[in-house]
């Protein structure tokens, strides 16, 4: 055997090799790579199970139930656990749920989750199904019914008012995949809801509460084996609004019948019926700036988000829809506000030294600037002169070719003295009562609106070829051709008129509470500026100007004819802002009571024609069902600018 | 009559007096070291299930005493025993191999049927191959104790290949592509220890390489075998669950560290990520709990016994008992090699258990059986 010992040797050398290479291997993985293993082995087997916190409610300023949650029976199913029937499981969970089974298969398929997820593929669901389910789960395995919350409109439900408050409350939306990555929704699961509009949006932070942590030690099944720890969900904060529930249905039906009855005018422009295809509606509470009522038409039913949106809804809320039913039409949309722009330029004006109130001036039928023989004119509303008058007549009338001689004479200004660090005061001055900058209300994406000056005709060379001109000052002293605002910003700078010359942000929010009923945050009145105006300036134009607007002789004097002006006096401004190729959008201001102002009232009709015609009636409503007055029936307000 | 140290030279080298205490202790120390792993790979799963959840291991403990009675039977036979009932015992393992396909005697596990149910003993499953090992061993042992010449010439070679394929082509039938590494690795051994000229063993290495590749071509291997394979060999083409068990293996053997997470406290471990862990993965707990010194004590036990079996082929008195220590030699190294080195990541997963330490009847028995053959070498290693 002396060769078998050398060949054992070989046998030997075989095997040592063999210990040589495990070792190594197990040197690398245990202990140069033993890091980065004991990760992934703690990866593996700890599971965070979060629960959702019950996001928080919206009440009106009496504590009413706006916004709550409610229970949906939501059927979910554990794709890794239907067992070896997973087919015929999904054929009987479809029969039991009257469901075509692709809806199934195709919830199932749902990317968001993953295959040890319950994935949802029914939500309110009926009790006697879910029932039938929980009784026979051994024939339906991985197959749970797990009850969820989601949004209820108590309020719009008990008043048969589904479009209620719509965009004002706003709705949820499932957070979507890049936000997950934004620093912005860290802690967002994947199938997390977020405010997408309204208060839902920009409370967001407040309502959604905070998730509940559970920590498992789960097997490869995923089953677990014990719990690490446990923090209970923190349901969210509830909303405590100014808005008062009655007032904003009275606001939301009676901008609807104003639209409606505007409908049946015939626009003197085009000769054919006012298209009134939009409209808004502000209430502000004149002491506390608090939103008292916010309407927007066309609306939609927030309900619709609940439950998914169907096609044809998303269509009507986000596809090529001129109308934009999801726009807040008080807030994020602009247009040119009109004459019920004039009390500001008439403050302006004597401000600056440009108009005295105790003067008189011509109101002529057609204005031509001063040393200009083009023949160009700027016509009054109406087509006579209509003679000299106060500031306060003027605003009676809305004579127009007043306001225009301002307009012009601070151009000239401007042109004198365009290089002075203050060359452009009238503009200053109609910025002060907040134009040209979002008015701070709580709610999202505010637009900011237009105060045309010679910025922006520079700016602008396509339309102002020769630089600025006399025009643009000279429609703007009426509240037209570039002006923009939101009624919004309108009725914030009425709420300055109303408030003795103070700038506030209103607010839909009066507080915050905690589940306990706490206050952890006052929103409240927060006014941050005091403008420069005298009381006696003030009440120059509320009492003489605008109290004389309702009055018989005034632009609103047939829309408030009959309505008790002597023991509710109503300081108003109409406005009929033209927008070719469209028709004129109608306005109507109003500061009620005249004398101590208690609200601010705008209502504003895309394509409604004068201000008098559809928008003043409006108004007129709303104020009487605001005070308990019987509400008359359909209002003639006649057409005046 | 001779007398040495005041006994009869006859007396002095009876075979009781000279049993290898290294290898008996390393086989009992590698048992009962298993027996500690299974109840770690088991407990908890069936606590879960309200089992008992000392069943493994209670079934372990009767497999291993049934073991070493087994041991104990051989070790005093004389091994030429097996020698002289080669072609019997031979004969035998394939008729096993072929029960494994007649209905209603076989069990199937994983798709494949490789048990053999004994009617009225539901306790014992017998795997053929396991002790087809065994049966392969002793018939080559033999026909190369044999040989004419000093090395096996071509005519030997043909015949010994033969036998050889004969038991590995069953097995291979069986789709135990593990059982397959093992016979072919104690063959080589064995032929390589008898001289074979190295032109031979490349010509056969070339054979085998096509064969196998014939095999992959022709879909003889079932599919998830050839995955498993193939999960090895790249691990970018296969499918997530092959992928799947490497992985976890490698997580958890690595997770170990240098001194290992403690006894019963790893994860991987006790909560079942790592998948047939009490039985081919059982290393996985010993990387995970005890860490690389214990890996490295595992192994170094592992050495114990190769080399004390290696020392016994050395030793022996005739060329039987050095050809069938061979192979017992190769059988151990190969299994132990390619298991712990398909739990780290190194070898492909072939599903063969690593000796003393898995659960599992008939491997079990097989190797105390190896063991006691071993024994019965040493005893007799005197003329």
């Amino acid at each position: 055997m002396e060769k078998a010992s050398s060949r054992l040797k070989v046998v030997a050398l075989l095997i040592a090799f063999m210990f040589a290479a495990l070792a190594t291997r197990l040197w690398f993985l245990q202990v140069l790579a033993v890091a980065q293993n004991r990760h992934e082995a703690l990866n593996n087997s700890v599971r965070i199970a979060q629960t959702d916190a019950l996001r928080g409610t919206i009440k009106d300023d009496k504590g009413n139930p706006l916004v709550e949650n409610r229970m949906s029976l939501e059927v979910r199913v554990r794709k890794d656990q239907l067992g070896p029937n997973a087919e015929q499981v999904l054929l009987n969970l479809a029969d039991v749920l009257k469901v075509p089974i692709k809806t199934i298969t195709k919830a199932l398929q749902d990317k968001r989750y993953y295959d040890y997820q319950p994935k949802p593929v029914a939500e309110f669901v009926p009790e006697r199904e879910a029932f039938y389910l929980d009784e026979h789960a051994a024939e339906f395995p991985g197959v749970t019914v797990v009850p969820t919350a989601v949004r209820s409109y108590p309020y719009a439900h008990a008043n048969h008012d589904p479009e209620f408050a719509a965009h004002v409350l706003g709705y949820l939306g499932q957070i979507q995949g890049s936000e997950l990555k934004s620093p912005k929704f860290k802690g967002y699961g994947e199938n997390d809801l977020v405010g997408r509009s309204g208060l839902e949006q920009q409370y967001e932070k407040y309502l959604r509460g905070t998730k509940g942590v559970q920590k498992y030690i789960v097997n490869s099944d995923g089953e677990t084996i014990r719990t690490l720890g446990e923090e209970p969900a923190k349901p969210g904060d509830d909303l405590v609004l100014a808005l008062d529930g009655k007032i904003q249905q009275a606001a939301e039906e009676e901008l609807y019948n104003g639209i409606q009855r505007a409908r049946t005018v015939v626009d003197q422009t085009s000769g054919t019926y006012l298209k009134a295809d939009g409209g808004a509606v502000i209430v502000l509470d004149a002491q506390t700036s608090g939103v008292v009522a916010m309407a927007s038409w066309p609306a939609y039913n927030p309900e619709w988000f609940v439950k998914g949106l169907t096609p044809q809804q998303s269509h009507y809320l986000f596809g090529n829809n001129t109308l934009a039913p999801s726009l807040n039409r008080v807030t994020q949309q602009i247009y040119a506000p009109g004459s019920t722009f004039k009390p500001f330029v008439a403050l302006s004006a004597a401000k600056e030294g440009i108009a005295n109130f105790s003067n008189s001036y011509d109101c002529p039928a057609e204005y031509t600037v001063p040393g200009d023989t083009s023949g160009a004119t700027f016509g009054n509303w109406s087509s006579t002169g209509l003679g000299y008058m106060s500031i306060a007549q003027a605003l009676k009338v809305s004579c127009d070719t007043v306001f225009y001689d301002f307009g012009t004479q601070f151009f000239f200004n401007w042109r004198a003295h365009q290089l002075a660090t203050n060359s452009e005061p009238f503009q200053r001055d109609l910025r002060q009562f907040g134009f040209g900058k979002p008015t701070g209300v709580d709610l999202p994406l505010e637009a900011s609106g237009i105060v045309p000056d010679a910025k922006f005709m520079l700016d602008h060379p396509d339309l102002y070829p020769d630089g600025p001109i006399p025009g643009v000052n000279i429609l703007l002293s009426i509240g037209s051709g570039e002006m923009r605002a939101t009624p919004m910003q309108l009725a914030t700078a009425y709420l300055a008129l109303a408030n003795g010359g103070k700038m506030c942000k209103p607010h839909l929010v009066d507080h915050i509470e905690n589940a306990q009923g706490d206050t952890v945050k006052q929103i409240g009145t927060r006014c941050y500026a005091q403008l420069p105006y005298s009381q006696a300036q003030l009440d120059y134009i509320v009492q003489q100007g605008l109290s004389q607007v309702t009055q018989p002789g005034g632009t609103a004097g047939l829309a408030f004819s009959g309505f008790p002006l002597s023991t509710l006096p109503v300081a108003g401004k109409t406005g009929t802002s033209e927008r070719p190729p469209f028709q004129d959008t109608s306005w109507f201001a109003a500061i009620v009571p005249a004398y101590q102002p208690k609200y601010v009232v705008i209502a504003m009709v895309e394509q409604g024609g004068f201000g008098s015609t559809t928008a003043a009636p409006i108004v007129r409503h709303i104020i009487e069902r605001m005070y308990d007055l019987p509400v008359s029936g359909p209002v003639t307000g006649g057409s005046a600018d | 009559m001779d007398l040495v140290a005041g006994r009869t030279f006859a007396e002095e080298r009876r075979p009781i007096r000279h049993v290898d205490p290294v290898l008996i202790l390393v086989t009992l120390a590698l048992a009962v070291i298993g027996l500690f792993l299974i109840y770690s790979a088991t407990s908890q799963t069936l606590r879960q299930d309200g089992l008992d959840p000392f069943d493994r291991v209670n079934k372990q403990v009767i497999t291993m005493i049934l073991g070493m009675v087994l041991l104990l039977v051989i070790a005093t036979f004389d091994y030429r025993f097996f020698k002289v009932y080669s072609g019997f015992i031979y004969g035998a393992t394939l008729v096993l191999l072929l029960l494994v396909h007649v209905p209603g005697l076989s069990s199937s596990v994983g798709g494949t049927s490789n048990y053999i149910n004994i009617p009225g003993a539901a306790l014992l499953q017998i795997s053929p191959s396991e002790f087809a090992k065994i049966g392969l061993l002793v018939i080559l042992a033999a026909m190369l104790s044999e040989l004419r010449g000093p090395v096996p010439t071509v005519q030997d070679l043909v015949r010994i290949l033969g036998v050889a394929l004969l038991t590995i082509g069953l097995v291979f039938i069986n789709v135990e592509i593990g059982s397959v590494i093992v016979l072919v690795a104690i063959t080589v051994g064995m032929l390589v220890v008898a001289g074979t000229r190295p032109r031979h063993l490349l010509i056969l290495a070339t054979a085998s390489i096509l064969m196998i590749f014939l095999a992959l071509q022709l879909g003889v291997i079932k599919d998830y075998q050839r995955e498993r394979l193939l999960a090895f060999l790249d691990s970018s083409n296969t499918s997530a669950d092959a992928r799947y068990n490497l992985q976890q293996s490698e997580i958890a053997v690595g997770s170990g560290g240098t001194f290992g997470r403690g006894y019963l406290k790893g994860t991987q471990t006790n909560l079942d990520y790592v998948p047939e862990q009490h039985t081919d993965f059982i290393f996985t707990v010993v990387g995970e709990e005890f860490g690389f010194v214990g890996a490295m004590f595992v192994l170094g036990l592992y050495a114990l016994l190769l080399w004390r079996a290696v020392r016994i082929a050395y030793l022996s008195k005739d060329p039987f008992g050095t050809y069938v220590a061979v192979g017992i030699a190769s059988m151990f190294a190969i299994q132990m090699f390619v298991n712990v080195g398909m739990v780290i990541g190194i070898m492909p997963i072939t599903g063969i258990p690593l000796p003393f330490l898995s659960y599992g009847g008939s491997a079990m028995l097989v190797n105390f059986i190896a063991v006691g053959m071993l024994l019965s070498i040493h005893m007799r290693r005197f003329k």
